[in-house]
């Protein structure tokens, strides 16, 4: 955009970042892209880090200018510096409230993404971290993994480790949380559902099915009603266990997520010469795959295939008929919009008018600052942060007596069910796709 | 500088050591503000209470240590950038709602309180808080107060000036203080309002609420040239009929706007109004008539009503997008704060194109047409330097052409950094140097925010001072033949007040002309001996009304005896006599004024201890108002600032001592 030359984060690695940031008002170096934060603060009391920390470091504003600094070589990231800049970056939920209340559209988001790269930081524990990253690697282990995990935790060794503190070990705390938010282990009709969904194999689909990890493995039952809602126009066809890059977009490294992303964009472009939609249940990796051509940006030939991938890209929103809902059902429902990147486009409008026709007046528009659950393990980053941004999503849903909250993420779903059964059992949460059952 | 660690070790006493950072980043994250002011400080204190105010002070004053009181950092002037370096305060954590009372009309809060969360809060009270400015949603009312923020309601409502009951206030040195609007003496809130934290820091406030309007009607109307807008608002307001908001555009920005927001915006007018009014469905009614009828005789081309609150909505939408629109264009938008009389706005606005056109610049011009206050928004990047020392330029050149139509560099942004060059320009020296004296007054370290608001060695830049009007030289004749005998004198009106029977009383009576009746910007100018009959008189033949009562005494005493604080927000410019002799001019026939310190409300209820007022310009109206009421005269309350301001400016007490105290 700028005649300037223009500084980079980490000049010496072009390939590990984003040439060029996707923005609504056409691609943007990230030096660009950061440079049009104005200053004007209208991201502050956007961004929940912020409303608990008062402290420019911990809010949109700040982050920009801190990748700013960095990038034009005024703050050295050595001792001190690096682990504070951590600190402001990690704490991020990558949200993108920020970036809605902007008017420039800054993706804050974005940047913080880049900063990590460039930091090489990794925030999650380690061992959640190389168990999750395996699902792309070598995902029969995963899958082998995960099952057999659940399985202990449904014998009771995982209460039994948590009860004598093992869970508590540096490194393992993580599986204190996992175990607070995972469902029950999925009943055995669902389990067999699910099964008898991955063998059927249609001959000529109309549709892939990218199932999230949390529907596929944890909440079999969410993966069926998303299939049902499909099945009622298409005849899907489900890619199962396939990662679509975007956990090693938000924790791992750029270069696996583009060959993932690949691996996904010549899978779709395979059957039916990639006309085909592709379904997913995760508002997450939707926006992640709708955002897809900015990783290839320096490969025209791969952004352009990458284009059309994104176009066919759809989420259950697209499935779910705007009616209005039979008299009888009076309890008020409102709509988390927690997502990673974005907090406004289709999928949210199309959410809310859907709830809207269902439920007319019941439906509860939330306000300007009112909370939404962290997306995409956030708490498992932050959980101090993250369980206070809960609570504070909580006490709105208390404040306005909601019956029912609907996500656009089945870990989001997760999360949220904690905590309501912990502080507002009078409420549940649940995934927008199962809104008729 | 660097902060010595006996202070700092004093200061995490004060402070929890938590909050207090010196960090690499944490220091060059508070080194800005919206504007392009950039400056490290060299300590950040997070502020934990407001209680750790005045330890905090105390110990910086005792070390020296200047400092700069920073909330959400909205500012467009550079007003909490540490330019001598120093220790941030961050206010921004004390963002508690204390308690809100609709029985009498008031919220208290602390400093860091958001306004639009406290608009949030009272919404569903049915009371909302008048002050709007467009940054409500991010700023704070500590914020809102030292910059004395307005917004689109200022016709109507008035600013945060008007709208502070109480204040809890903490001088550099520690001092602890309460402020209150019914406290005799001067209006020491008004005086805090827009002072950029120069003078101290604000602790707790307690702000006016006031009942939501139930009935609100907006309208959209189009006119062939700016000055028919603006003079649709002249008339408006000569019909009595104040207008909620008068928002207003030109056709630059309206292109700009529609093309971003498709807010449904005619694009082939030169100018544009959004109206709005409230009131009962009647009220609005009768006014909704008056207001087309008015409209269409200034020549309006379009008159749209929103009919739906959808409708309504779309309206604002397209005004709120107005800075979204230039910010999506380059990295950086300006945004200017220029105010003139009401009448010379098509001419400032014209001038203002022209500079903008003569400097190759882009910007919107988005202007409260109803208090002649205008924000040219100029897109540019700050990281090309020739661009953006063109911009400064063409900014100032604005300010400069403001200043030359009879207005004030700053409406509502305030001075900060930015404009502090100017001020200077808009000035002369007597004035600046009254500016310099209540700053030393209450910061004789100079470390509350220093080297803000006042220019730099103004003397030899400043405006050249002019005499004052022949009518004032007896008096400052008098006073300099008392000066000299070191002899004390009493200022006295009609003598209905102190009742004085001293030989020694200087009497303004023979300042006793009306000196202009403007029916264009509704203000009347007159001379501080006129006696309130001599003035409704006067009025009278105009067909004019003001705010004061039939009350014996002159218009002089009525504003500076304290007997009618409520009168205070209808003055718009003073003119007075110092004890040294010098003649300060301050504003004029502005709706408002954000540059330097409000001598208005300095010199309002000073009850002659701080300088000869000679000359007022207040506010008039087209139709009856109800009188402020009048209270008993009650001698001053002292405080250590107003003996502060009086031992700099009066050392030797020709005026009367400060009440209760000897002479010197």
């Amino acid at each position: 955009m700028s005649d300037f030359y223009t500084p980079q984060l980490d000049p010496l690695h072009p390939t590990r970042h984003l040439a060029a940031l996707d923005t609504p008002f056409g691609p943007r170096a990230v030096y660009d892209s950061v440079s049009f934060c104005n200053r004007c603060g209208s991201c502050q009391q956007a961004c929940p880090t912020y409303l608990f920390t008062s402290q420019e470091t911990f809010s949109p504003r700040g982050r920009n200018q801190l990748v700013r600094l960095i990038t034009e070589g005024k703050l050295k990231l050595t001792g001190e510096n690096r682990t504070l800049a951590e600190q402001a970056l990690n704490t991020c939920l990558l949200c993108g409230r920020c970036t809605q209340a902007c008017a420039g559209k800054i993706p804050t988001a974005e940047h913080m993404l880049e900063l990590r790269r460039t930091l090489r930081s990794q925030p999650l524990p380690r061992l959640l971290f190389k168990l999750l990253s395996c699902r792309a690697s070598h995902p029969h282990t995963f899958a082998r993994l995960v099952r057999t995990g659940l399985w202990l935790r449904r014998i009771g060794l995982l209460r039994v480790a948590r009860t004598c503190g093992l869970t508590h070990l540096p490194g393992l705390n993580w599986l204190n949380h996992a175990d607070d938010i995972l469902p029950a282990y999925p009943v055995r009709s669902d389990r067999d559902a699910w099964r008898e969904a991955l063998a059927d194999h249609p001959t000529v689909p109309t549709l892939l099915y990218l199932p999230s990890l949390e529907a596929e493995f944890l909440m079999p039952s969410l993966a069926l009603s998303v299939l049902h809602l499909a099945r009622q126009k298409h005849r899907p066809f489900v890619l199962s266990n396939v990662s679509s890059g975007l956990f090693a977009y938000v924790y791992g490294d750029l270069r696996q997520s583009r060959r993932q992303l690949r691996r996904l964009i010549l899978r779709h472009g395979a059957v039916q010469n990639g006309t085909l939609p592709l379904l997913t249940d995760s508002v997450d990796v939707y926006l992640f795959l709708r955002r897809a051509p900015q990783l290839f940006a320096p490969w025209p030939r791969w952004q352009k295939k990458a284009r059309q991938f994104a176009k066919h890209v759809v989420f259950v929103t697209d499935f779910l008929p705007a009616k209005a809902l039979s008299a009888g059902k009076s309890a008020r429902v409102r709509l988390d919009s927690g997502a990673l990147f974005a907090r406004e486009g289709t999928p949210f409008d199309q959410a809310r008018k859907i709830l809207k026709t269902h439920f007319k007046k019941n439906f509860v528009e939330c306000l300007y600052k009112d909370a939404d659950v962290p997306a995409f393990g956030y708490n498992f980053v932050r959980g101090n942060l993250g369980e206070k941004i809960c609570m504070s999503a909580v006490r709105s849903i208390a404040r306005t007596q909601t019956g029912t909250v609907f996500t656009l993420s089945g870990l989001s779903a997760l999360e949220l069910s904690f905590y309501l059964k912990r502080f507002y059992p009078q409420a549940q949460a649940d995934h927008l796709a199962r809104l008729n059952g | 500088m660097k902060i010595p660690s006996a202070a700092l070790h004093k200061l995490q006493q004060a402070a929890g050591k938590e909050n207090v950072l010196t960090d690499d980043i944490s220091l060059s994250l508070y080194a800005y503000d919206c504007s392009l002011s950039r400056t490290r400080p060299d300590a950040l204190i997070n502020l934990p209470s407001e209680d750790s105010i005045a330890p905090i002070l105390r110990v910086l004053h005792e070390y020296r240590i200047p400092f700069v009181a920073r909330a959400a950092a909205t500012n467009h002037a550079g007003s909490c950038t540490a330019l001598n370096g120093g220790v941030i305060l961050n206010t921004a954590g004390l963002n508690r709602i204390l308690q809100i009372n609709t029985q009498e009309g008031y919220a208290l809060v602390q400093p860091g309180v958001i306004t639009g969360d406290l608009q949030d809060r009272l919404a569903p009270l049915g009371f909302f808080y008048a002050p709007d400015p467009a940054s409500q949603r991010v700023s704070t009312l500590g914020g809102n107060l030292a910059q004395n923020a307005s917004g689109a309601r200022c016709m109507k409502y008035g600013g945060t000036i008007d709208h502070v009951l109480e204040a809890d206030f903490v001088l550099p040195d520690g001092t602890e203080m309460h402020f209150s609007r019914r406290d005799p003496g001067p209006d020491w809130i008004g005086l805090l309002a827009g002072s950029e934290g120069t003078l101290g820091m604000i602790k707790r406030m307690k702000v006016k609420i006031l009942p939501a309007a139930k009935h609100i009607k907006t309208f959209l109307v189009t006119f062939p040239s700016l000055a028919d807008s603006v003079q649709t608002v002249s008339d408006l307001a000569a019909q009595g009929i104040i207008p909620r908001c008068v928002e207003a555009m030109d056709q630059v920005t309206t292109r700009a706007v529609e093309e971003f927001a498709h807010a449904g915006y005619p694009t082939d007018a030169q100018a544009l109004l959004i109206l709005e009014l409230d009131g009962s469905p009647a009220q609005i009614a009768q006014d909704e008539k008056q207001l087309e009828d008015i409209c269409l005789k200034n020549h309006a081309q379009q008159f749209i009503p929103a009919k739906t609150e959808a409708e309504r909505q779309k309206l604002w939408f397209g005004r709120r997008a107005a800075y979204a629109a230039m910010a999506r264009l380059a990295p950086n938008v300006m945004v200017g704060d220029g105010t003139v009389p009401r009448s010379e706005l098509p001419r400032a606005l014209q001038k203002v194109r022209h500079i903008l056109d003569e400097h190759h610049i882009y910007a919107s011009l988005l202007f409260h047409a109803g208090d002649g206050n205008f924000h040219p928004q100029i897109v540019f990047d700050e990281r090309n330097k020739p661009d953006t020392i063109r911009v400064t330029r063409a900014l100032k050149e604005i300010l400069e052409a403001c200043v030359d139509c009879g207005g004030t560099v700053s409406g509502e942004h305030g001075v900060g950094v930015e404009k502090r060059a100017v001020m200077a320009y808009q000035y002369d020296t007597p004035t600046l140097d009254l500016f310099t004296h209540i700053k030393q007054a209450a910061d004789p370290l100079d470390l509350a925010n220093p080297l803000k608001l006042i220019p730099l060695d103004y003397a030899s830049k400043a405006r050249p001072a002019l005499p004052p009007e022949p009518s004032v030289r007896p008096l400052a004749q008098a006073l300099a033949d008392r000066r000299q005998a070191h002899a004390p004198i009493l200022i006295a009106g009609a003598n209905t007040c102190l009742r004085a029977k001293t030989f020694h009383t200087l009497s303004t009576r023979p300042l006793n002309r009306v000196l202009e009746i403007d029916k264009t910007n509704y203000t009347a100018t007159a001379e501080a001996g006129v006696t309130l009959n001599e003035l409704f008189e006067a009025l009278r033949q105009a067909s004019v009304f003001c705010a004061l009562p039939q009350s014996p005494g002159t218009l002089g005493g009525a504003f500076a005896s304290g007997c009618m604080p409520d009168f205070y927000p209808h003055v718009l410019g003073v003119e007075a006599l110092l004890p040294d002799g010098s003649y300060v001019r301050y504003g004029g026939k502005l709706m408002k004024n954000a540059a330097g310190y409000h001598l208005t409300h300095l010199f309002a209820g000073s009850q002659g201890t701080l300088g000869l007022v000679t000359q007022l310009t207040f506010k008039i109206f087209a139709h009856p108002i109800r009188p402020v009421h009048v209270y008993p005269f009650v001698p001053g309350r002292v405080n250590p600032l107003w003996r502060a301001l009086k031992t700099r400016l009066d050392p030797e007490d020709l005026f009367p001592a400060l009440p209760g105290e000897p002479y010197v």
